[in-house]
């Protein structure tokens, strides 16, 4: 077992409160609309949330640690956003199902799942592929299309694939349901598995192409369990429902406790393939310093998603499909995993790397998850205030 | 005489090729789940993937040709009842998925990276029997009977002779051809485990489709919801 | 040579940390105009195609869309889409001559009735006076190329072509 470095002493607190400082300003003036608000239960959700993301971040600085903090949030946005979401969509439509009038209507809400599957369509025959609308049509269509899009361009530029640790609002189930356990059961995985978002985000691709339709929401998504699903017509319809509710049983909730791994985005989303690309743009990464890795393998152990194999420690780097979650810089018993920032020298101020990344990457968890969150906590108040 | 000629072979071509470079896009995205993935599985190198799309648009023609002399045959491909023309469909869906599957995991066990030569992944059944797998995927998306081939075999039924129908669809053909040659490329992505895992697991995938959507048109329900 | 790097770097964080900031001010103004300038559109099997027409009948209109032509393996027939608006305005009953190809000739004949709940199901008959047109009958919402739906204030009858 490697000797692990003595326990880091907290940052001062007022140091901490410094550097906590701008995450509390940009914090108040995205959620100000929200204090202003007639209503009292968002008042009260955007006050805890604005508390709750400012104290995670508190906590980040104080501890020197990301993941369990980060962690916290990532749940919180994975169990919140259905409980929102799910609201809005009976009092808007009172069913789960997508009626053909909804879709014909231009009013589906976007997910950012489909945006990889609509560009060879869009592309080829200048045509969405998805029965939205480009801009806001009313009822559920949300900000529409471009929006959701500017939001995914926008925290792409600035976290890569960190988005599935910092904005994806599916992603926190799983996460949470990989922490109840204290071990996992099932401990051998072949490494192969990894391969599976991009062989589902290839065949999804083409036959989106070649159907015409954003063929992983109409067949594979595990998240129309909790969010909303084509209304069943025929015999297809029920079909297609059985099979979002068997992987999402399996790949969200049963796997990820017996294994405690992220297994939906590991070794199936096909979206989670497609922003390991913009890893490859991002200006932040995570290097290991190979003069104090040992290597004891516990980075490997401890990432959700696989992405730490023994050649690519061996190499001082993870894996493209390395989420930026912090979990194995908080398991390296030798600070030997940090954050580094694109052209600097490994291992050289990565505080100072952490801290820009940080910074970055919470602000627009602030913006994205952090307005979910909150509209989940004021969905809960409103039946009590 | 020469320019008459011209003129005359510019007024033969240019219908069927017009119409093959307008469907082009449409005939890769329909062939484009059984191509893409199992030219990824082949091993790198432009010449060998090549080689592949070479064959699979030649066994494509053969399948092309074979339904050009059929429609010209029964008249008109819309001379097949579209219930048939389902079922037909529906039949090619099925031996497509077997025949990825088969590909599939052949590719697993056939050399990969460390062989020489332009040596395509062949399936079968003993040694002599096999054939390469370009070919059979090819022959099998030719005469799929995807809408662009219809409105072509609708066309080529007019002409005056069996001679004029396999001409029409072999100028198509090469109309809707010069869109598969960009895929060639694919021969310079480097081939490791992660691809060739990822083109296998893609393959399944959408054989898994295709035999779904077969199946469904067999026993007579709705593919599509 | 790795002062400059170093240098590029921080400045590619800082604009990073920048861009982070921008983005929620930028994203419903610039971004969606850039985006909606690409000259895309939704599918139109879903939206129905654009309008081409108005007919104006007593106290209502039928918008005329132009005609959709799936795509590929799509298993739609193509179709027309027909908006009769306002709903408020229409009879109970609704039996009407509609001249789709604006020749002067009707080319269906569509038939269905208004109920005053605008939750209660739909159902359309139409008898083709023109053969492009297929029969429909006492259909209601199960393909997107032959049905009649209501979408806020207006009924929308999609009549498949024969193929």
């Amino acid at each position: 077992m490697a000797k692990a470095l003595p326990a880091r002493e907290p940052r001062r607190v007022s140091r901490s409160l410094l550097l906590t400082l701008p995450i509390a300003v940009w914090s108040l003036l995205m959620f100000s609309g929200w204090f202003r608000h007639p209503n009292r239960s968002q008042q009260i959700a955007g006050s805890a949330t604005v508390a709750f993301m400012v104290v995670l971040f508190f906590m980040m600085m104080r501890t020197w640690s990301t993941y369990r903090w980060r962690r916290w949030f990532f749940v919180a946005l994975g169990l919140l956003f259905p409980v929102g979401f799910i609201h809005n969509v009976m009092a808007v439509r009172g069913t789960m199902g997508i009626p053909i009038e909804e879709m014909i209507a231009g009013r589906t809400p976007f997910c950012f799942i489909p945006i990889p599957l609509l560009i060879l369509p869009a592309a080829f025959f200048k045509t969405l592929v998805f029965p939205g609308s480009i801009l806001p049509k009313g009822g559920m269509s949300g900000g529409g299309m471009a929006a959701m899009a500017g939001i995914w361009l926008a925290i792409t530029i600035v976290v890569g694939k960190g988005w599935c640790s910092y904005a994806c609002f599916f992603g926190g189930i799983e996460e949470g349901m990989a922490s109840v356990p204290a071990k996992a059961k099932l401990r051998k995985i072949d490494p192969r598995w990894r391969y599976g978002p991009w062989a589902v985000l290839l065949a999804m691709a083409l036959l989106s192409l070649a159907l015409f339709e954003p063929a992983y929401c109409m067949w594979l998504c595990p998240f129309k369990a909790v969010s909303e699903y084509i209304a069943a017509r025929n015999t297809v319809g029920m079909v297609q429902n059985g099979i979002f509710i068997i992987l999402f049983a399996g790949l969200v909730i049963a796997l990820p406790l017996l294994t405690k791994k992220r297994t939906q985005c590991a070794f199936f989303c096909p979206f989670g393939a497609f922003q390991s690309i913009f890893n490859k743009t991002s200006v932040f990464d995570v290097k290991i310093d190979r003069t104090r890795c040992t290597p004891c393998v516990l980075c490997q152990k401890s990432c959700p998603t696989m992405s730490l194999t023994e050649e690519s420690i061996a190499k001082g780097e993870t894996l493209m499909s390395c989420m930026k979650c912090g979990a194995c810089v908080d398991a390296c018993p030798k600070d030997a995993i940090a954050w580094h920032i694109r052209g600097t020298e490994v291992a050289v101020k990565p505080e100072r790397a952490r801290l820009m990344f940080l910074y970055a990457a919470w602000a627009m968890a602030v913006m994205f998850g952090g307005s979910i969150i909150a509209q989940g906590l004021a969905t809960i108040l409103h039946v009590f205030v | 005489m020469l320019d008459f000629a011209i003129m005359a072979a510019v007024l033969v071509f240019s219908e069927p090729l017009v119409l093959g470079l307008a469907s082009g896009p449409a005939c890769v995205a329909s062939c484009g789940p059984v191509m893409v993935p199992s030219m990824l599985a082949e091993r790198a190198g432009l010449r060998l993937n090549m080689r592949y799309l070479s064959v699979f648009l030649a066994t494509r023609l053969v399948g092309y040709l074979l339904f050009a002399a059929v429609a010209w045959e029964l008249g008109a491909l819309a001379a097949i009842p579209s219930s048939a023309r389902s079922l037909i469909f529906a039949v090619i869906h099925v031996l497509l998925a077997c025949v990825l599957l088969r590909y599939a995991y052949t590719v697993g066990r056939a050399c990969s990276h460390s062989c020489e030569g332009l040596r395509l992944v062949t399936i079968g059944g003993a040694r002599n029997h096999r054939v390469p797998g370009a070919a059979v995927l090819g022959f099998l998306t030719g005469v799929s009977l995807c809408p662009p081939f219809v409105v072509a075999g609708v066309r080529a039924a007019e002409t005056a002779s069996m001679a004029a129908a396999v001409l029409f669809f072999a100028v198509f053909f090469l109309g809707t051809s010069v869109w598969f040659v960009p895929f060639a490329g694919l021969g310079w992505v480097r081939r490791n485990e992660a691809v060739t895992t990822v083109a296998r697991m893609a393959m399944v995938l959408i054989a898994v489709y295709y035999f779904y959507a077969g199946v469904m048109t067999l026993i007579g329900k709705n593919v599509y919801g | 040579m790795r002062k400059l790097t170093a240098k590029l770097g921080y400045t590619g964080a800082g604009l990073t940390v920048f861009a982070a900031v921008l983005a929620p001010f930028l994203l419903y103004g610039v971004f969606t105009k850039g985006f909606s300038s690409l000259g895309l559109h939704v599918d139109e099997v879903y939206s129905g195609g654009p309008k081409v027409r108005t007919v104006q009948a007593a106290s209502y209109t039928i918008d005329i869309h132009r005609q959709v032509s799936p795509h590929l393996f799509q298993s739609e027939k193509p179709f027309v889409q027909l908006d009769w608006k306002p709903v408020s305005s229409l009879p109970p009953h609704v039996s009407e001559l509609v001249d789709i190809e604006g020749d002067g000739k009707p080319d269906v004949h569509v038939s269905f009735d208004v109920p005053k709940d605008p939750k209660a199901p739909l159902r359309v008959n139409v008898e083709p006076l023109n053969p492009r047109y297929e029969a429909m009958q006492n259909v209601g919402k199960d393909k997107f190329s032959a049905l009649i739906v209501r979408v806020d204030d207006a009924i929308l009858v999609r009549i498949p072509l024969a193929r």
